[in-house]
């Protein structure tokens, strides 16, 4: 190419001097003007070179400029089009920047793709812990594991100076830190001689625990953490952010009784260690749950008395950390994935009036020398200017939105801590802005730089819509509308399902109720008597208290969880099929239910009267009675818990202990005189005004034993907003978006609508100088505003007739297809698409046709 | 050769590069010989932007190009107008005419 060139230019020159010689002018002469004619060569060169290749870049910056200069001259325009695309991408950016951090960002484990949790397997498929004898057998037999931990949490008073407080601890098998890559930031780790009993009273502390108990002083190495019952020696503190599978204090050594071991039988089924295992390299879930069932029925086989019918299997850790919170987020890029594709269609809308009215710059432009794809470009750089900057706000935007949302720890989601805008949230954005304007940019600009010159400059121009022009702009309307009623309807049936939800019976009555948490441990409640004693003394302190109706304790709480299970058979009935022989367990006072106001339906409530001596009663949930009694009438019947016989003499109501979208738990209630526990939860009732009640009641604890920590002080209506909490959270986001987007259709049609107007502005005029109404120009474009709408609507309730199978999990009380949502999302969409329709409709009824007929 | 020389508004050599080769395919030197005949010597080509000019309208299309021996038996590159070049010529035309006509028009009107 370049040789070409020179070889060209070198003909001209010569060329060139032989005219001027036979001109006249002399050698020299002619050689001097005809370098002048040409110019520098190499300039010349250099021009045509640029012609080929650099020229872009230039002409790019130059498109650039000129980009930026077009939208500031045209504000109401750029604007809007800001503020559609700085909500669509930000919107995105946030919930990106939430998927990446929970979801996609690595797991703070060494390697955790090769972790699994082992789980016990129960006939019915119930996951638990492992037994301390059934982990040492797992560890033996694996063939798939190359490490195999447990550990195990629980919940002690710390004393010392101030007041006695709750921290929880977690003891951790030999090899767990250096399994889950642990590291130590001070002193040392555990060693593995600690294991054994009498060398185990040691910890090692978290990092956060260190700086907040205390202050990260360096000298702590060597003190001791004093317990009800035991001290233990610090001997380091883990390295920041370095944890196990849920939060805790300190770890300390795994030790159990020295009686269990992999070949005996004993101990095998108390279950409570959360057991780790890494497989080998290469190993698939397949092969590590076949070899878990091989162990199972080996365990089967030896211990037929407590390993019958049990089996194991693995989760991945990522699973068990992550697992329900996948399917709700990816709802939610989904649903914000929407909104962007409406904020597009409506820049793209916007775009596409602008360039029809900038059709007489263009023909200029075009009829001086820019080519086709010059403007193509041009256009195409202001889409880009357009999205880069959209996008820049919106990062801004969702900079700040995940700082609220992490400090506000909205619905437990977990590993939240991880969520901001970093670098790959940021690449995201840069690469949604690109696509963004791409996909909004490229139809204005192909329609655009189509357009012939005359057409741009005849006069006659400004009549008439271009035909091409409107029909998309108006396929983009219906696009936005459909996209937006899908979100209507996602909306609408979460919101049902949340207001079912909030009025669902949670089996008792949380308002004007408390509750905390006391643990009687060490020495001096070794014995049952005290504890009975201390816990009634308690309880009768707290009634005499001015504004306490009642109060009561219990073993495990409304809204908190399962509780223990105990083995659990009705004497004289054979077992229901596939049905575990166990049975959730509360510890009760007897004036339980009525504190916390759950309803007796059948039989007697327990009383003072069933002592400790006397004959052992309790009380079954309908759950339990539908369970082990279907049919049949409970009361009398005599049932048997861990082998000891119990009489059946009340049915209560089934009071929720998950949330409300799960089945009721079977339970039994058993009085506190007959089976003793250590971790009571008190439950106070109070009357019109909780809060001087509230802060009664510590002193009254200190007062019956100084020694005990008071923890989870809350009144019960914060349990019921916990359920609540990620169902809100949900909703909240999932409607939001719906709003947006909706807000983002009507201005669609709002501008469509204009536009057409603007258009038709004579043909308007003529109508009504030929005697057309007001009323009936006005209704003739709400109506067509309204057509706009409705095939929007039918194509997205067809749409969302499909998608909201993915909500499917997350419904409560309502059906995916519940028409009453779906004709409230069509309802609404068309009374907005009137509404905004409106104001143009009014505008073309109050043309003067005089004047405007004029003007044309 | 001393007249005062009017710069060509940009984009219209272009057009008048197209025009040239409408009548028949020329080199380069050649072409800026017949553009200064048919201007009378008023309008001034810098030969400096022939040639940049001549690969533009190489790249897009209108024209195309080969070398070929020349009249003093010489290989010179050889430019002609393609279908789309003619077609392209035929629409500028009557773009630049209606242009220079409102121009007129808004100039007449003081």
């Amino acid at each position: 190419m370049e040789r070409e060139l020179t070889t060209e230019l070198q003909l001209h020159y010569e060329r060139e001097v032989a005219r001027l010689v036979a001109e006249g002018a002399s050698p020299a002469d002619a050689h001097r003007r005809a370098r002048l004619a040409m110019g520098s060569l190499e300039r010349v060169k250099e021009e045509t070179r640029d012609m080929w290749g650099v020229q872009w870049l230039e002409s790019a910056v130059q498109d650039g400029l000129y980009a930026l200069r077009t939208l500031r001259r045209a504000p109401g325009f750029t604007l809007v089009a800001l503020m559609a695309l700085a909500m669509g991408i930000g919107a995105n950016s946030a919930i990106f920047s939430v998927v990446q951090g929970v979801l996609l960002s690595p797991l703070p484990f060494r390697d955790a793709a090769g972790l699994y949790r082992v789980n016990t397997l129960y006939p019915d498929g119930t996951p638990y812990s492992l037994s301390a004898p059934d982990f040492m057998s797992v560890r033996e037999r694996t063939r798939t594991f190359a490490q195999v931990e447990a550990m195990s949490s629980q919940v002690v008073t710390l004393l010392g100076t101030g007041e006695p407080i709750e921290v929880r601890g977690t003891r951790v098998s030999d090899g767990l830190f250096e399994e889950l890559g642990l590291r130590i930031a001070l002193g040392r780790t555990l060693l593995p001689e600690e294991t054994q009993p009498g060398r185990s009273n040691v910890v090692v502390l978290d990092h956060g625990f260190w700086l907040r108990r205390f202050g990260g002083d360096r000298g702590v190495i060597g003190r001791t953490l004093t317990f009800a019952e035991t001290s233990m020696e610090i001997v380091g503190v883990v390295a920041p952010g370095a944890r196990v599978l849920e939060p805790t204090d300190f770890y300390a050594p795994l030790t159990y009784d020295a009686r269990f071991s992999p070949s005996t039988a004993a101990g095998r089924r108390t279950e409570f260690l959360t057991v780790v295992g890494r497989a080998k390299p290469g190993m698939s879930d397949e092969s590590i749950t076949a070899d878990l069932r091989r162990i199972g029925s080996e365990l089967q086989a030896a211990f037929r008395n407590t390993n019958d019918a049990l089996t194991f299997n693995a989760q991945s850790l990522r699973y068990v950390l992550l697992g329900d919170v996948r399917a709700p987020l990816l709802v939610l890029v989904g649903a914000v994935g929407f909104v962007l594709l409406v904020a597009c269609a409506n820049v793209a809308n916007l775009l596409l009036a602008r360039t029809s009215a900038r059709r007489a710059e263009l023909a200029v432009r075009s009829a001086l020398g820019a080519g086709r794809n010059r403007l193509l470009r041009q256009l195409l750089t202001e889409a880009l200017v357009l999205g880069m900057s959209g996008a820049a706000i919106g990062l801004a935007l969702a900079y700040v939105a995940t700082r609220a949302l992490v400090m506000a720890q909205p619905a437990d989601i977990p590993r939240l801590e991880n969520v901001g805008v970093n670098g790959p949230v940021v690449w995201f954005t840069l690469a949604v802005a690109l696509a963004t304007s791409l996909v909004f940019g490229t139809l204005p600009a192909l329609q655009s730089s189509g357009a012939s010159i005359s057409g741009g400059l005849s006069e006659g121009n400004r009549g008439g819509i271009a035909g091409g022009g409107h029909r998309m702009r108006a396929a983009l309307v219906v696009a936005e509308v459909a996209l937006a009623v899908v979100l209507l309807v996602g909306a609408g049936l979460l919101v049902r399902s949340f207001v079912q939800l909030t009025q669902s019976d949670p089996g008792f009555r949380p308002e004007q109720l408390v509750s905390f948490r006391v643990t009687l441990q060490g020495e001096r409640y070794r014995d049952d008597v005290v504890v009975r004693a201390r816990v009634g003394e308690m309880l009768e302190r707290l009634r005499v208290l001015p504004g306490v109706t009642s109060a009561a304790a219990t073993s495990v709480l409304p809204l908190s969880g399962r509780g223990a299970m105990v083995g659990f058979a009705v004497e004289g009935a054979a077992p229901p099929p596939n049905v575990n022989a166990e049975i959730a367990l509360a510890v009760v006072t007897p004036d339980y239910f009525r504190t916390v106001g759950a309803a007796l339906r059948r039989g007697r409530q327990l009383t003072e009267q069933d002592s400790t001596d006397g004959p052992r009663v309790a009380i079954a949930n309908e759950a339990a009675v539908r369970r082990w009694f279907p049919e049949q009438d409970p009361l009398g019947r005599r049932v048997s818990i861990n082998g000891v016989s119990w009489e059946l003499v009340g049915v209560v109501a089934d009071i929720v202990q998950r949330s409300a979208a799960d089945p009721a738990i079977p339970s039994l209630f058993v009085p506190l005189a007959q089976r003793a526990t250590r971790s009571v939860k008190v439950v106070v009732r109070t009357g019109a005004d909780p809060v001087t009640v509230t802060s009664a009641i510590p002193p009254v604890i200190r007062a019956v034993d100084g020694g005990l920590a008071m923890a989870d002080f809350a009144p019960a209506t914060d349990l019921v907003a916990r359920t609540l909490a990620r169902p809100r959270f949900y909703t909240s986001l999932l409607s939001l978006f719906a709003v947006v987007a909706l807000a983002l259709a009507a201005t669609g049609i709002f501008g469509v609508m204009n536009y057409a107007v603007t258009q038709r502005t004579r043909e308007i005029s003529i109508r009504m100088a030929l005697g057309a109404r007001r009323a009936t120009v006005l209704g003739a474009i709400v109506r067509r505003a309204v057509a706009l709408a409705l095939i929007g609507s039918g194509c997205g309730l067809v749409m969302a007739a499909v998608l909201t199978r993915v909500l499917q999990g997350q419904l409560f009380g309502v059906t995916r297809l519940d028409p009453l949502t779906f004709g409230a999302a069509l309802v609404v969409l068309i009374a907005s698409a009137a509404l905004a329709a409106f104001l143009p409709a009014r505008r073309a009824a109050n043309l003067d046709p005089a004047s405007s007929l004029r003007e044309g | 050769m001393s007249h005062e020389r009017i710069d060509l508004p940009q984009g219209t050599l272009d057009l008048l590069i197209l025009k040239v080769l409408s009548l028949e395919p020329q080199h380069g030197w050649a072409i800026s010989e017949r553009l200064q005949q048919m201007s009378t010597g008023i309008v001034h080509v810098q030969q400096g932007s022939l040639y940049p000019a001549l690969h533009r309208l190489e790249r897009r299309g209108w024209i195309k190009a080969e070398w070929a021996p020349s009249d003093n038996n010489r290989n010179a590159k050889y430019y002609q107008l393609t279908r789309t070049g003619r077609r392209r010529l035929e629409t500028e035309t009557a773009s630049w005419r209606t242009l220079s006509r409102t121009i007129e028009q808004i100039l007449d009107f003081a």
